[in-house]
């Protein structure tokens, strides 16, 4: 759905080239995302691709066809979620639909009343935007990304600003999303949005892809092969994980208390991350 | 169609909803109560001013698009601020058409802002085809101040300094008529140039209409170049 071979672009006046030498290939109903640290290259690697930044070098096809022969036509297909609020302040949230709705074909929208009930804004809808909150800002973002149907999404950083209930909201939507077989690519620095959200990552800093990989196998690839377990009595010891039922060791761990807690000792995302690239997410 | 329709009467609301922007609507109506009963009040308390009038009327003309250039400079300034402009970048239509046609509300209100102020004044009587064709020429001068302001000011601020720059090279043109004409062509690279030249013309009983073509044609350069550059800046 989406190839991009050798990405490479460099901003006007800018010594040295953003995004350098990228490769990556997104399927159809696939979630990809790009996890990095602030400037690494996400936003603009997204910028080219919904056509905002228009000189860098390198091949994109998106649906077998080059990006540069793509017209006005492109935006029809495409959903953008920026990453912060951009509304007219002075106009309700339904007026700010209305107005960008008129640009694609009607056949496509979706209906704004369920929208707005979808992700809580049904009592806030006829509410001029300069009184909603971050939170509510961003959802009514999320609502404009997708309100007309687009077979490709590019979300970046969707669940900032928003509370973990609503934060959840947009997540599963856009699971439902990908079932429905949306391509989806999403950018991010929080590790849990992209863990829980991507069926792959790319780490990238510094403007170049380290690794590409699935969540779970990254995770598995770079944590230990045990389990911790805590009794109440504030014991704690790690065990191999193969054949820990028939560990002795184990067997007769636990029976020195009442179990707190058993864990695997997976990598998380943050830490193989740091690991591979040398850098923090955060900060 | 409907899109454009639907963007000018958005355009509208942000003027009629922004209480720094709607009282900029009144002023061309307080330049055309001026024009039509202060001017000639003043003009028969000093003489002295009757030699004037001509130039103070070819001003007034220029209040109705500057105050228009204005208000729909600073509700784009204010889209490019607020990365509103970013959501127009994104969407299924020509950025520079877009811009063209979003263009035309403020270019027609300032058109009838002059066209009615000509037609109030009461010391020459213009025929009204040359009215309306100078009104139109003056009433450029709005989307020419709206692109040049949207490009350059990052802010509402910005904007509003940029816009006291800009009366500079739109009023000083009128100097063109006290100068010598080698010198006074040192304005004709102003758009207001060869209107204010034209209307001089139009109140001496001349034909205007070579500056009108040379005045349109300049104007409509400056503009194509002005939305092409827009429309690469505004919407990133």
């Amino acid at each position: 759905m989406i190839i991009v071979k050798n990405l490479s672009y460099t901003y006007p006046k800018a010594k040295e080239s953003t995004l350098k030498n990228l490769n990556f290939e997104i399927e159809r109903g696939e979630i990809f995302g790009f996890l990095g640290p602030s400037g690494a290259g996400k936003s603009t690697t997204q910028k080219v691709l919904y056509k905002i930044l228009h000189d860098f070098s390198g091949e994109i096809s998106i649906q077998n066809k080059s990006l540069k022969d793509w017209g006005n036509d492109y935006y029809e297909k495409i959903g953008v979620g920026f990453e912060l609020p951009n509304h007219y302040l002075k106009l309700t949230a339904r007026e700010n639909l209305q107005l960008f709705a008129s640009f694609y074909q009607e056949k496509n929208l979706l209906d704004f009343n369920e929208l707005f009930e979808t992700f809580g804004l049904e009592a806030d809808a006829n509410k001029r935007v300069e009184e909603f909150s971050k939170g509510m800002k961003m959802r009514l973002n999320f609502i404009r990304a997708i309100m007309h149907s687009p077979e490709i999404l590019f979300f970046d950083e969707p669940t900032a600003g928003l509370d973990p209930v609503n934060a959840q909201k947009i997540k599963r939507y856009i699971t439902k999303l990908k079932t429905e077989g949306k391509t989806i690519f999403v950018t991010t620095h929080d590790m849990t949005t992209a863990d829980e959200l991507c069926d792959r990552v790319s780490f990238i800093a510094g403007g170049e892809i380290r690794l590409t990989e699935k969540p779970s196998v990254l995770k598995n690839a770079h944590g230990k092969n045990t389990v911790k377990a805590e009794l109440e009595n504030g014991l704690a010891a790690e065990f191999p994980v193969k054949d820990l039922g028939n560990n002795p060791n184990f067997l007769e761990f636990i029976k020195q208390g009442e179990i707190l807690r058993i864990n695997t000792q997976e990598a998380s995302l943050e830490e193989v991350f740091i690991k591979i690239t040398g850098t923090k997410l955060l900060g | 169609m409907k899109k454009l329709i639907t963007v000018a009467v958005n355009d509208f609301r942000l003027v009629f909803r922004d209480n720094s922007l709607k009282i900029f609507i009144v002023l061309p109506l307080l330049i055309l109560v001026f024009t039509r009963y202060a001017v000639p009040f003043i003009a028969g308390v000093y003489p002295v001013v009757q030699d004037y009038i001509a130039v103070i009327l070819m001003l007034a003309t220029m209040q109705g698009s500057t105050a228009f250039g204005f208000i729909y400079s600073m509700v784009l300034v204010d889209e490019k601020d607020t990365q509103v402009a970013k959501v127009y970048g994104i969407l299924p239509v020509s950025k520079f058409w877009f811009t063209a046609f979003r263009l035309i509300p403020p270019f027609l209100l300032a058109t009838l802002a002059t066209f009615f102020l000509l037609l109030v004044e009461p010391f020459y009587g213009l025929p009204m085809i040359s009215n309306l064709v100078y009104s139109a020429l003056a009433g450029l001068v709005a989307p020419l101040m709206i692109l040049s302001t949207a490009i350059i000011a990052k802010n509402k601020i910005e904007a509003m300094t940029w816009q006291k720059l800009f009366n500079i090279p739109l009023f000083l043109p009128v100097l063109s008529l006290f100068a010598p004409v080698p010198l006074s062509l040192v304005f004709a690279i102003s758009p207001t140039f060869w209107a204010y030249q034209g209307l001089e013309s139009l109140i001496e009983g001349k034909s205007f209409w070579f500056y009108m073509l040379i005045g349109f044609a300049h104007s409509v350069v400056l503009l194509t170049l002005l939305i092409k550059k827009l429309s690469k800046v505004h919407f990133k």
